[in-house]
């Protein structure tokens, strides 16, 4: 049985990749000073420190609050959305699905920052609001808002589940709605919304998740109130003593690890309890869409609205911004339009390796990346065994570490895991830190695909005498390679955007976009920053673009 | 005497085989050769900095040009992330940053008095002030004023606070006005904030005043110098409260509404603190490089490229010591680079000191 | 070649006993088919035997090859088992062209290039489509396709061969032709075959023997005539061609007949065993037995004509008297009104 040891190998060094930076967080919660000082001693004094600091009781409120709040808006607006695209006559649902899923794709800090260029309190837009009706009907740095911007940008991902979800499912369930009476909306929302309903709940526990890991948008909007989450909080803890302790952060992290298991539980049973959905499906899969009738145009105005205010305004926010000096109360931007910021692009010393770097850490770390979530995949590839729920575990716990930390940790691992050491102050450190930290994500994007490999394909190579380990490379793999091209695609986004996780390993040489984004954020030239943003965006059209040129199925 | 017939000899020698020698900048010793020539044979210095790369590049151009074969590996990141990593390197026994470099004056000092620095004597010292050295180990680099910042399209010119004094009359002559449109670092959130208001507190004994009149205004506190000034110049807010001079500088130069005061009553001064680390695996580089940035050459372009401004006397420009004092005369306080930063670091006194801000964040 | 036998077999699919002690043999050189209905465990009972679900107990053999034995602790996985599959949906491997579908299993067997060649040409030839060798599955109709994967499970020369439902995703017209055609194959061949079908008609079409699963046990193997002749429950009479029911009370038993009161009168049939006089009992019989006008020696019942339907070569007509509903045949068209419908003794069944 060599596959039997493919499948240990293989889950053992995910399970390491996985759980090495973890431990050490673990560990580093129980002692009282940093674990790689010659004296150390067990102690509990950090937890009882973080458990009796109100600072961290009301980041944890706040954290449940936003996260709450961004699921109550995310998941009707994704469902909706969702049933839209996939089951209705919209106008433009063939080009709408790769515009929809921009927000996974931008950086939040971006966004963020376009905001409030965009609808700050002197935004752009908010002063030409002021000029028509005497006020600013919004505050953008308030709890609500924090939540409401989270919310739209998650849409996507519960569009993805309920997508998916929706096309397994047979049409003529929602034909035998529309027969009896039903309009469009009672159709979404009596029979196939309902009919999707675990995988919409499934979505909904993702993104109340997700909502422990958002970083640049309330650290953006949050600053001037001084709003704190988790992650955000972390950073207070840092200089509350002024030297950073690790035990304190850690204890962080294990908070929300300790929320987050329950959550992954959670998961996987409305998972379990989808398939079993899966089963009661109707005949029919292809069949015309339901028209939408006088609907049709409301409903995609409807979509205008929420691209508008998640992508559009924000993104015009910051490109407006990288050709302006200056902007705000009183500005005529006629007056101060400038491209001096990309000519000192031009002059900024690494922006060359930089993109560079981006690209490659994008084009062959994602693909590696790919190969990496693929290996996995197939090893738990229908496996009937309680590895597979452990490799689900797995999977899901580097999102419970906040970007820092978890950048922290893995540099931990570098330094002190021997055999790698001489990996850091190279690319392929910040490719392992990536892949570690998009695991979820990737493998969502494999699995997804290898699923839809009938299980005969690989049933009938068995029987004509295919050992487990030639099945997978005869018959799964080349079935599935449209969809690990798709996946790459996909990663090369996360990959261009990503760089809280890289922040502690990158160094000269390794730098990337992001990493020059934030060092250039610290020192406040946001005329650079706002550039070089414009120019990270950009990077990901062009991803985009040629994904959807070529074809690429956005959702898994 | 000896050193006279050394540099005699080391001068015939430079005459007699002038590739076997690395030439001696003006004033060193001439035995500085042999680091020279050891930092030649190390071909690089790693330097950990929280100067961005744009402003740094300059500085490294003319370091590399001046040592031909000695190359500089440079890093930004920000100052938590810099001690983080240093500390977790220099435990793991891999390399680390040669040079270190970074405005976290506490943390500097700290990481010096931990024995993580190495003691040099460098040439530069004679040149440099007093409060500017400590121990031998760390080195002020910098002399940057703390100043005000301001919106000078829409802050009437009659307010602009020239002082901290006008500052406090200002926040109680226009409340209204100013309410919500001052802002500073938080000092419970960014080290610097701290550094800041816990010099100013040292150094006037009406700060806490400040810091009330702050709070009944309803400041809004960020953690980036960056966050503070593109709502200053976009007319968010109307006034920020303690930016590096630097910082300000070289945006105003971008950005003409942008307004800079050195206050009169007296100007915090700041200095980004270098050390060598006691491991350094490339100790000769690390050594040219600290002095270069400490030496005259490097200083002008601290100065006029960098905008960071000199702590030399016999540097002249904008961004120097000597405009300073033109500006604000004898005011300048600069935060002496010694173990009294460490207090900062003390746990206790650090949280006595937030939870006074706290109160007068509510006005009491 | 020897017999493939099955011992005593039971398989678990999560809670749920899908097999309950299964036993079978399959002669060498005979078709077998496995029939019964949706959820009586007779596909899984196929995957078992191929390797794809892993029984908890019993045992599966070739002759003296030990394919899985529980208490041994054997299992060889699938693709040692060296058995030929006909997947329902075929199964054939989009991305690999007619040839190369077939192809792989004898590549597998590290086959010499050049014999791969020409016995995949041959096996081709056999199932009559050597000329399209170098299209890709989606580029063939459902009967060829099906050829295809039957050729690739043949190719490698399998003891047996195991078919899934192997015509159910064909239409009507071409499944008759192809029922013809397999059964021909398999025999010309010389095959054993183990055939998993829903569909009474092509499994006593197509096999020598029948073994009818209900609920994860076998309750009656036999020859199709025996099985349709004589089927040996409720279950397999009714499952077994067409028949009408008549409910009622066992009036009596003996001698190997017994009584049925239906509809207050009493009719006479073959005593199938079960209930004790008084007892509910069933009555069974199939449609074409059932003679409309009256069966010799009187044993029937006056009905009332309720539809009849004109089936092409014969009408189907349904009578109804009381709750009983009977349906027979008729060579033309009834008269509206009551008939009188006999039941042969011999024909009727009671359960």
């Amino acid at each position: 049985m060599r596959f039997g040891w493919y499948r240990f190998l293989v889950i053992a060094v995910a399970a390491v990749a996985v759980l090495a930076p973890l431990v050490l967080v673990f560990y580093q919660s129980f002692l009282d000073a940093p674990f790689f000082q010659p004296v150390t001693h067990f102690s509990l004094e950090a937890y009882s420190f973080i458990l009796g600091e109100s600072d961290f009781w009301d980041a944890f409120v706040t954290t449940l609050l936003i996260g709450a709040g961004m699921t109550a808006i995310a998941v009707p607006l994704g469902a909706i959305l969702a049933f839209l695209i996939v089951r209705t006559d919209l106008p433009g649902r063939g080009w709408l699905e790769p515009v929809i899923l921009v927000p996974i794709f931008v950086s939040a800090i971006v966004l963020a920052f376009g905001y409030v260029v965009a609808l700050g309190p002197v935004g752009i837009f908010s002063i030409m609001v002021k000029s028509w009706i005497g006020f600013v009907p919004w505050n953008i740095y308030s709890l609500v808002s924090i939540a409401v911007v989270a919310g739209l940008m998650h849409v996507p991902h519960v569009y993805l589940y309920t997508a998916a979800a929706l096309r397994g499912l047979g049409t003529d369930l929602e034909e035998a709605a529309r027969v009896i009476g039903a309009n469009p909306w009672r159709v979404a929302i009596h029979v196939s919304l309902p009919m999707v309903m675990p995988a919409i709940l499934f979505a909904a526990v993702l993104v109340f998740f997700l909502g422990f890991e958002l970083f640049g948008i309330p650290l953006v909007l949050g600053d001037p109130q001084g709003i704190l989450v988790l992650s955000t909080y972390l950073y207070k803890l840092t200089n509350l003593l002024g030297v950073p302790s690790y035990q304190l952060m850690a204890v962080v992290v294990v908070a929300i690890v300790v929320v987050t298991l329950p959550l992954i539980y959670l998961q996987r049973r409305l998972l379990r309890q989808s398939q079993r959905y899966v089963s009661m499906r109707g005949k029919g899969q292809r069949a015309a869409p339901l028209r939408l009738g006088r609907w049709r145009w409301p409903a995609f105005v409807f979509i205008a609205l929420w691209f508008l205010v998640t992508v559009v305004l924000p993104l015009a926010g910051i490109t407006l911004r990288s050709f302006v000096v200056t902007w705000g109360e009183g500005v005529k931007l006629a007056d101060v339009l400038t491209l001096d910021h990309y000519r000192a692009l031009l002059n900024f010393p690494n922006i060359e390796r930089g993109i560079l770097n981006t690209l490659a850490i994008g084009t062959i770390g994602g693909a590696f990346a790919v190969v990496g979530y693929t290996l996995v995949a197939l090893a738990i590839h229908r496996w009937n065994s309680g590895w597979v729920r452990f490799v689900d575990y797995i999977v899901m716990l580097p999102r419970a570490m906040p970007g820092i930390v978890a950048g922290l940790a893995l540099l931990w691992v570098f330094l002190f895991f021997k055999p790698i050491s001489p990996l850091r102050s190279t690319l392929v450190s910040l490719w392992l830190a990536y892949t570690i930290v998009w695991f979820a994500y990737g493998m969502r994007l494999i699995s997804g695909t290898l699923l839809q490999v009938a299980p005969e394909l690989e049933e009938a190579a068995r029987t004509v005498g295919a050992s487990e380990a030639r099945v997978m490379r005869d018959v799964s793999v080349p079935l599935i390679r449209y969809g690990m091209i798709a996946s790459w695609l996909l990663i090369f986004l996360i990959f261009v955007r990503e760089y809280s996780t890289g922040i502690y390993l990158l160094g000269p040489g390794t730098e990337v976009i992001g990493s020059l984004l934030v060092s250039l954020w610290g020192t406040g030239d946001v005329d650079l920053v706002s550039a070089l943003s414009v120019i990270n965006v950009a990077m990901i059209g062009i991803g985009l673009a040629i994904a959807v040129r070529l074809g690429v199925r956005l959702h898994a | 005497m000896v050193r006279f017939t050394a540099a005699a000899l080391a001068a015939a020698f430079v005459v007699f085989a002038p590739q076997a020698q690395a030439q001696v900048p003006q004033g060193y010793p001439a035995d500085y050769s042999k680091i020279v020539d050891a930092a030649k044979k190390e071909g690089k210095v790693v330097v950990y900095s929280t100067t961005d790369s744009a402003s740094a590049n300059a500085l490294i151009q003319d370091f590399q040009k001046l040592y031909p074969g000695v190359t500089v590996e440079y890093s930004d990141l920000n100052s938590t992330e810099l001690y983080n990593r240093f500390i977790a390197e220099a435990a793991s026994g891999s390399g680390t940053g040669d040079v270190t470099w970074s405005s976290a004056m506490d943390l500097q000092v700290k990481l010096a008095a931990d024995g993580y620095a190495l003691t040099y004597d460098s040439p530069e010292i004679p040149s440099l002030p007093k409060w500017a050295v400590f121990k031998n180990q760390a080195f002020g680099t910098t002399y940057e004023p703390i100043t005000f910042v301001y919106n000078k399209r829409l802050v009437p010119a009659e307010d602009v606070p020239q002082s901290h004094a006008d500052f406090v009359k200002l926040l109680n002559a226009k409340p209204d006005f100013y309410k919500g449109k001052v802002t500073a670092y938080d000092p419970e959130r960014s080290g610097v904030g701290y550094l800041f208001v816990n010099q100013d507190v040292a150094n006037w004994p009406q700060a806490w005043d400040l810091f009330k009149a702050f709070g009944k205004e309803n400041i809004k506190l960020y953690t980036s110098a960056g966050a503070m000034m593109e709502r200053v110049t976009s007319g968010e807010h109307l006034v920020a409260y303690g930016i590096f001079g630097s910082y300000a500088l070289s945006r105003s130069h971008k950005d003409p509404n942008l307004g800079i005061v050195m206050p009169k009553d007296y100007t915090l001064v700041t200095s980004r603190v270098a050390f060598i680390s006691a491991k350094a695996k490339n100790p000769n580089a690390a050594k040219l490089f600290l002095d270069y940035i400490l030496s005259k050459r490097g200083q002008e372009i601290i100065a006029n490229k960098a905008e960071l401004y000199s702590l030399r006397s016999d540097v002249t420009g904008e961004a120097t010591l000597k405009k300073v004092e033109e500006l604000i005369g004898d005011k300048a306080r600069p935060v002496p680079i010694n173990a009294a930063l460490l207090e900062a670091l003390n746990q206790t006194k650090r949280l006595t000191f937030l939870k006074k801000w706290q109160a007068a964040m509510k006005g009491q | 070649m020897p017999d493939l036998s099955i011992q005593n077999l039971f398989l678990r699919l999560g809670d749920n006993e899908i097999l309950k002690g299964v036993s079978l043999t399959i002669p060498v050189g005979s078709v077998v088919a496995l029939l019964g209905p949706s959820g009586s465990g007779k596909t899984t009972l196929l995957r078992a035997v191929a390797g794809l679900e892993v029984p908890y107990r019993g045992a599966i053999k070739i002759g003296e090859r030990v394919l899985f034995d529980s208490e041994r602790g054997i299992e060889l996985p699938a693709e040692q088992r060296g058995l030929g599959l006909v997947f329902q949906s075929y199964a054939l491997w989009p991305h690999r062209t007619v040839q190369d579908n077939v192809a792989y299993g004898l590549k597998l067997r590290g086959v010499g290039a050049d014999e791969i060649k020409t016995r995949v040409a041959a096996a081709l030839a056999q199932i009559g489509l050597g000329h399209l060798a170098a299209r890709y599955p989606h580029q063939l109709s459902g009967g060829q396709q099906q050829r295809v994967a039957l050729a690739r499970a043949l190719v490698y020369e399998p003891p047996v061969i195991l078919l899934d439902e192997p015509l159910s995703n064909l239409d009507a017209k071409l499944r008759e032709e192809a029922r013809a055609w397999l059964r021909q194959l398999i025999t010309s061949l010389g095959l054993s075959a183990l055939c998993v079908t829903h569909d009474q008609v092509e499994a006593m079409a197509l096999a020598d023997r029948i073994i009818l699963l209900n609920g994860g046990v076998v309750e009656q193997e036999g020859t199709p005539t025996e099985l349709y002749t004589a089927p040996r429950s409720l279950f397999a009479a009714e499952f077994m061609g067409s028949n009408s029911q008549l409910n009622g009370k066992l009036a009596s038993r003996g001698g190997g007949q017994a009584e049925i009161e239906v509809e207050g009168q009493r009719l006479r049939g073959v005593d199938r065993g079960g209930a004790a006089p008084g007892a509910a009992a069933t009555g069974v019989i199939r449609l074409e037995a059932v003679q409309v006008g009256g069966a010799d020696g009187g044993n029937g019942l006056t009905m009332t004509l309720a539809t009849q339907m004109y089936l092409g070569e014969r009408w189907e007509a349904v009578f109804t008297r009381g709750t009983t509903t009977v349906r027979a045949y008729a060579h033309a068209p009834l008269a509206e009104g009551e008939h009188n419908i006999g039941f042969p003794p011999e024909a009727l069944w009671i359960f």
